[in-house]
């Protein structure tokens, strides 16, 4: 078949089929890669917005000055948390829903349509939502809590150190649940029914078929959305950026905030440092990780 | 042109930005483009009836007004303004001010052959001025803080003195009500530099305000040091604990709900004081220090023509237009801002209410007007790392000795950098 097709690339062919995608082309160079290196390019700069009429190549000073910051550090610290506390309730809970939405209920449809809506919303204004329902003075969280005599005193959710990482964490849970939700429930659906039925026949329990038959079956699905989830939490500041901007005193800051903070202080040179460094640590992530789930498989 | 690719982004930007085709028509009419960037629905509609105004008033000249989302403005015009082409008119921020001037995207605006800048009050024609000594920009009105506060929570007069704040404050403070919209996320750290400041007094140097007129820094001082300490026990003592986190939204909530007692914000809050239905509420200056003195700037922003704008002469029209006594007051009353025309000063809305308060704080000579260090390269920096500063104050991770020394430290630089 396809050695049939090659012929047919080329000339006006060919030619027909490149302008078909030079739009696409163009756009993902002109906003995606453009910028990726104009913003390499600058991470060697001195590029401060307050004085663009002199903008020299220092070499790698940006990069000392952004690792020699105990902020940079903390950033880093707090990342770790940030993405495996979410990456882990997101998965767990995303399975959990996935598994009981496979069964066939009355307006199931509808269901489904709810529970993946927040996942059409922005990031920044869920922030937002979240940032006045945490609110330890007028927030419906402490108002519930404080009616069902959980607690008696409010709480500064986003006010305490202690604190405002949970909250952070539990407003991307809630997020992030309906992206493993519907990722799994489309690998779900990919398991032939004939193995359960067999597995059934031989008398396997519903736990045993959970794991002998799903699991192995969505298992290199499982691996890539969890890579991709990865990536994606550690590229979310948008939440944090609402709730809290990184505070109390750094303690929500991640390494993207922390980027966002460069920019905000007019520094592009050191936010480009930092662009890079985020870079290189979720590629050499990335490698590791396909390398890892890769040998798995094999095995 | 220093990049082509760059040009294309923004250009494109715009075209996202949903303003359609762009250039000047055909038939020899004049086409301007002019940015806003404290973008709000209502306020755009009040521009759009400014510019309007201009277009009856100048046939042949068409105004295409670019509204991009506030969060982003400034970086989308800088964007713009990087590439030097089609942009005419733009709105200039006192944040912004220096980087635009400094690297030449602004033009000067003329000032002796237009009546309208007699009318201009003294502190808009020294703001007009400021960045760059030459008139850069019109501002189109001011922000400046005053004191907030109920009248039915057991206060019989407003607070004079931080200490009279903190004391009335405390006083007010049960276990649901506090006495004081303390701020502690974004922004806060203006704040601690307002009661630093009054605490310094008459040795503060109010054109450089981050430093006495002996040179040294105002966080050199044990003045500041009482200074921060008072702040730090009025959040501890006078306030939500929550406003570790509290920003604009929240402070102003705080207030209009009854949380707190006192508030001290802008202008443009007494509108939604007046319409959250709170009625037993007034208004003050805001509270000196033990020397008699109160100091803070004067937020701003203005209108102001591009330098490379291919049609200069209908683009300086246009900002004049918007600065002139009719439209500046029409803009300032309908975004509650101090007008910049003197002739506002006879004008009701101004002089009574809640209003009042400017009014008494213009005339008091210990209420002074300070300009921020905006000139220094490391201002912007500053604004980030003091607020996470005072967030760490608060909050018992650093002490009021670790945070003066490290700004004394960092002014102490800034200023080297500078002379």
């Amino acid at each position: 078949m396809s050695t049939r097709a090659k012929p047919a690339f080329t000339g006006r062919r060919a030619r027909f089929i490149a302008l078909c995608l030079l739009p696409g082309v163009v756009f993902v160079l002109l906003f995606t890669y453009y910028p990726m290196v104009r913003g390499a390019i600058i991470a060697f700069q001195r590029y401060n917005l307050f004085d663009l009429t002199a903008t020299p190549f220092v070499g790698l000073e940006n990069f000392q000055a952004v690792l020699a910051e105990d902020r940079f550090w903390t950033a880093l610290r707090n990342t770790g948390t940030w993405v495996v506390v979410s990456l882990l309730f997101q998965f767990v809970l995303g399975f959990g829903l996935a598994l009981l939405l496979r069964r066939h209920f009355r307006g199931r449809g509808l269901y489904q349509a709810w529970v993946f809506f927040p996942w059409a919303m922005s990031g920044f204004l869920i922030g937002l939502l979240w940032r006045w329902m945490f609110n330890g003075q007028f927030g419906v969280i402490n108002d519930l809590l404080l009616k069902a005599g959980i607690i008696d005193e409010r709480i500064g959710f986003l006010a305490s150190p202690g604190w405002a990482m949970t909250s952070v964490i539990v407003a991307n849970v809630w997020y992030g649940v309906t992206f493993f939700a519907i990722m799994i429930m489309a690998a779900l659906q990919s398991v032939p029914r004939e193995l359960y039925e067999a597995a059934s026949v031989d008398g396997a329990s519903r736990l045993r078929q959970f794991w002998h038959v799903t699991l192995p079956h969505i298992r290199p699905t499982l691996a890539l959305i969890v890579l991709l989830r990865i990536i994606w939490i550690l590229n979310f500041p948008d939440l944090i950026y609402a709730m809290t901007g990184g505070g109390p005193a750094g303690s929500t800051d991640i390494i993207t905030t922390f980027l966002i903070q460069q920019v905000a202080g007019g520094d592009y040179g050191r936010a480009g440092a930092v662009g890079l460094l985020v870079l290189g640590l979720l590629l050499a992530f990335s490698v590791f990780y396909l390398n890892a789930t890769r040998f798995e498989k094999a095995r | 042109m220093k990049s082509p690719l760059l040009a294309a982004a923004a250009a494109a930007t715009l075209v996202l930005a949903g303003c359609g085709s762009g250039s000047s028509s055909s038939s020899g009419e004049v086409q301007l483009r002019m940015i806003e960037s404290l973008t709000s629905p209502e306020r755009t509609k009040l521009i759009k009836t400014l510019i309007a105004d201009f277009e009856k008033a100048n046939p042949g000249v068409t105004v295409e007004l670019v509204s991009p989302p506030l969060e982003s403005a400034d970086q989308k015009i800088t964007q713009i303004l990087q590439t030097k082409k089609d942009l005419d008119v733009l709105e200039v921020r006192d944040h912004t001010a220096k980087s635009f001037t400094n690297n030449g995207w602004l033009a000067e605006l003329p000032t002796t052959d237009w009546p309208g800048w007699a009318d201009l009050t003294e502190l808009a024609q020294t703001k007009a001025v400021e960045v760059g000594g030459k008139p850069y920009l019109i501002p189109y009105g001011f922000y400046q803080r005053t004191l907030f506060y109920r009248t039915d929570y057991g206060m019989t007069a407003p607070p004079k003195t931080w200490q009279e704040l903190y004391e009335a404050g405390k006083a007010m403070t049960t276990k649901d009500r506090f006495g004081y919209s303390f701020r502690g996320g974004k922004g806060g750290a203006d704040y601690a530099v307002m009661m630093i400041s009054a605490y310094n007094g008459e040795a503060l140097d109010p054109e450089k305000s981050f430093f006495l007129k002996d040179k040294r820094t105002i966080f050199a001082t044990p003045e500041a040091t009482q200074a921060l300490d008072l702040y730090v026990k009025i959040f501890k003592e006078a306030s939500p604990p929550d406003s570790v986190s509290w920003g604009y939204p929240e402070m102003v909530q705080g207030f209009t709900s009854g949380v707190t007692g006192m508030l001290i914000q802008d202008p443009e809050v007494i509108k939604t004081v007046e319409e959250s239905g709170v009625t037993a509420w007034s208004t003050a200056p805001i509270p000196k220090g033990p020397s008699g003195y109160a100091f803070q700037p004067v937020g701003y922003a203005g209108w102001g023509a591009t330098s490379f704008s291919a049609h200069p002469k209908e683009a300086v029209k246009l900002v004049q237009f918007l600065s002139e006594s009719a439209q500046s007051i029409a803009f300032a009353k309908g975004n509650s801002l101090i007008p910049i025309s003197k002739q506002a000063q006879s004008d009701p809305q101004f002089s009574q209410g809640a209003w009042k308060a400017y009014l008494e704080a213009q005339q008091d000579p210990k209420q002074v007007i300070t300009i921020r260090p905006v000139d220094y390269p490391g201002w912007s920096q500053f604004n980030v790392d003091s607020d996470r500063d005072i967030q760490a104050l608060i909050t018992g991770k650093k002490t009021t000795a670790e945070v003066l020394k490290s700004w004394d430290a960092f002014w102490t630089d800034q200023a080297k950098k500078v002379s």
